[in-house]
């Protein structure tokens, strides 16, 4: 029955044939430029190590990378909808499993490709900016774990956060389907990530037992990396078990509604 | 009749309490352009929505070309091109892209069939720019565009005349009435607009709160001979030729000037002529008065509106 990746091929047009999906991908470079010329102007050129800004940037800039993949996960099913395209899209011969796979899968490439984006423009920009003269030795501020060099650590941190990436698009990706509105879906996504976010950790003091089993409190995987979870006891095994079962629910209940609900006006 | 491309057994639509469509069966022949005919709200556009599968069916069964549309969705819809409600497209994408969006899901279809099909429905100058800069009207043509794509055997068009001008409206009957004569194919037509429906249509359905009330033939059944007709005859002497057809057997009605009205079929109509002729009288002219789907309608319907 046809050839599947066409169908990823359209999803692909769909969103980068679009002025917004590239201004976000030039914000997202902009800032890496930005902050490395700033550091660059007042900072001391000589005695900072690239990694140093590579790690700054990449921590702040990661959160970027989420919401504007949440932006496009909320719209990728909601629009069709509010636009009315989503009629003649399902009257193909496809499933609604495999059009809404399809949807799926180009929302995670884009998530790739600005993860890519920004590991690869920060590692470009910074080593243009500050290796080239930097001093080879210079300190980092950054607690690099015993034994383990600058670049490990830096993919360490993509993995785990690419987790969490992952998820938080899916969830948006289930609101986006649940609710067919784009702008609900980006707002109730981005509440739950910031707003909970920043709460977490004051929620993490209280000493239920079911607050082990909250997404929140296992979305910060990098929490791990500098060994000292938010709540006593908690490994990165368990958090990943906990990410995971709310994962599959996540895509159990989009299919489901993506799959059963009418389509009317 | 030969097999139909489309049969309809039971089909019924509740959502919640209400039933919107209750226990529709309609068969459609290849080769046909067939109307859906109803006043707003009487459920033509659900029932489009349930042949393309867009919502389940609460009870019965949809089979196009022998596949159930429940069952077998994707071997059915194989055979639809359809334009449901207004043809969305996505603005932000060429009136090409958007034909290149849809030939990707369906196999088979060339890059030469999409030019074929743009110069078809007339696009050709303007297929590169975006779609949001396109009319009403453009925008009706490529959702054509788009629903022929794939060459179906059945083309559902729901309310395609809106926002075309007399000149479109036209092009698009003549290309329709093509499509049913010379591809075989057959086209379902939802309107609410009758003479647009006489127009187009061989036959009319006429659906009412959810009920299918009835199917009529629009083209060719006095001709046919089957129904009778109402006959307008021109004579120099109304009088004269009431009484002479009074006498063969026929009840004429004056109207006015120098016409008389006579009741009857194909056959009939020459009877009456010859009975007029051997009664010495002058025929001028002889029309027949078919009955306009509007007055068909109005009289099923009861004139009524949103029930």
């Amino acid at each position: 029955m046809g050839d599947f990746l066409q169908l990823v091929r359209n999803e692909n047009m769909k969103i980068y044939r679009r002025p917004r999906t590239w201004v976000m991908m030039s914000i997202l470079l902009g800032l890496v430029l930005v902050i490395s010329i700033l550091w660059l102007s007042f900072g001391d050129r000589n005695s900072t190590s690239m990694w140093e800004v590579v790690f700054i940037e990449a921590s702040v800039l990661f959160l970027l990378v989420t919401i504007f993949t949440v932006v496009i996960a909320a719209g990728v099913v909601a629009e069709e909808f509010t636009t009315g395209t989503i009629k003649l899209l399902l009257i193909r011969p496809w499933s609604r499993s495999k059009i809404l796979l399809s949807k799926y899968i180009a929302v995670m490439m884009f998530a790739i490709l600005l993860a890519v984006e920004l590991f690869v423009s920060t590692i470009a920009v910074n080593w243009l900016a500050f290796g080239i003269h930097a001093d080879p030795e210079a300190a980092l501020s950054f607690p690099v774990p015993t034994g383990g060099t600058p670049v490990s650590y830096l993919l360490q941190y993509y993995a785990l956060t690419l987790v969490s990436l992952v998820v938080t698009v899916t969830l948006a990706f289930m609101l986006s389907t649940i609710f067919r509105s784009g702008g609900l879906a980006i707002g109730l996504s981005l509440f739950l990530l910031l707003g909970v976010n920043s709460f977490v950790a004051l929620i993490a003091m209280l000493d239920y037992q079911w607050i082990d089993y909250l997404l929140f409190i296992h979305l910060n995987l990098t929490q791990y990396l500098d060994g000292n979870p938010m709540r006593e006891g908690m490994t990165l095994g368990y958090s990943l078990g906990v990410l995971a079962v709310y994962y599959i629910l996540f895509i159990a209940v989009t299919w489901y509604v993506f799959n059963k609900r009418d389509v009317a006006a | 009749m030969t097999q139909p491309i489309v049969k309809m057994v039971n089909v019924t639509k509740r959502i919640g309490k209400r039933t919107i469509i209750d226990k529709l069966s309609l068969d459609l022949p290849l080769g046909e352009v067939f109307g859906f005919l109803g006043p707003n709200g009487s459920g033509k556009t659900t029932t489009i929505r349930m042949m393309v599968g867009l919502m389940s069916l609460s009870e019965g069964e949809i089979y196009i070309s022998g596949h159930s549309i429940t069952k077998d969705y994707e071997k059915a819809i194989r055979y639809v091109g359809a334009i449901v409600e207004n043809p969305e497209m996505y603005k932000y994408l060429s009136g090409y892209d958007n034909l290149i969006h849809y030939a990707r899901m369906i196999p088979g279809i060339t890059e030469h069939r999409v030019n074929e099909v743009v110069k078809l429905v007339g696009l050709e100058g303007r297929i590169y720019d975006k779609v949001k800069t396109y009319s009403l009207g453009m925008r009706q043509r490529l959702g054509v565009a788009q629903a022929i794509l794939h060459k179906p055997q059945l083309l559902i068009l729901d309310e395609p005349t809106n926002g075309l001008d007399p000149a479109g409206i036209r092009e698009l009957r003549d290309y329709l009435r093509l499509l049913s004569k010379e591809e075989g194919i057959a086209v379902f037509v939802s309107s609410h607009l009758l003479s647009e429906m006489e127009l187009m249509c061989d036959r009319v359905a006429i659906i009412q709160n959810g009920k299918l009330i009835d199917v009529r033939t629009i083209r060719g059944s006095f001709e046919a001979g089957t129904v009778s007709s109402r006959v307008l005859i021109e004579v120099d002497s109304p009088q004269g030729a009431a009484q002479a057809l009074q006498a063969a057997g026929y009840s004429a009605a004056l109207e006015g000037g120098q016409l008389i009205a006579v009741e009857t079929d194909r056959e009939g109509t020459a009877s009456v002529n010859a009975a007029l002729v051997a009664a010495g009288i002058k025929v001028y002219g002889i029309r027949t008065h078919v009955k306009s789907l509007e007055d068909q309608f109005l009289e099923v319907t009861g004139g009524e509106r949103i029930g």
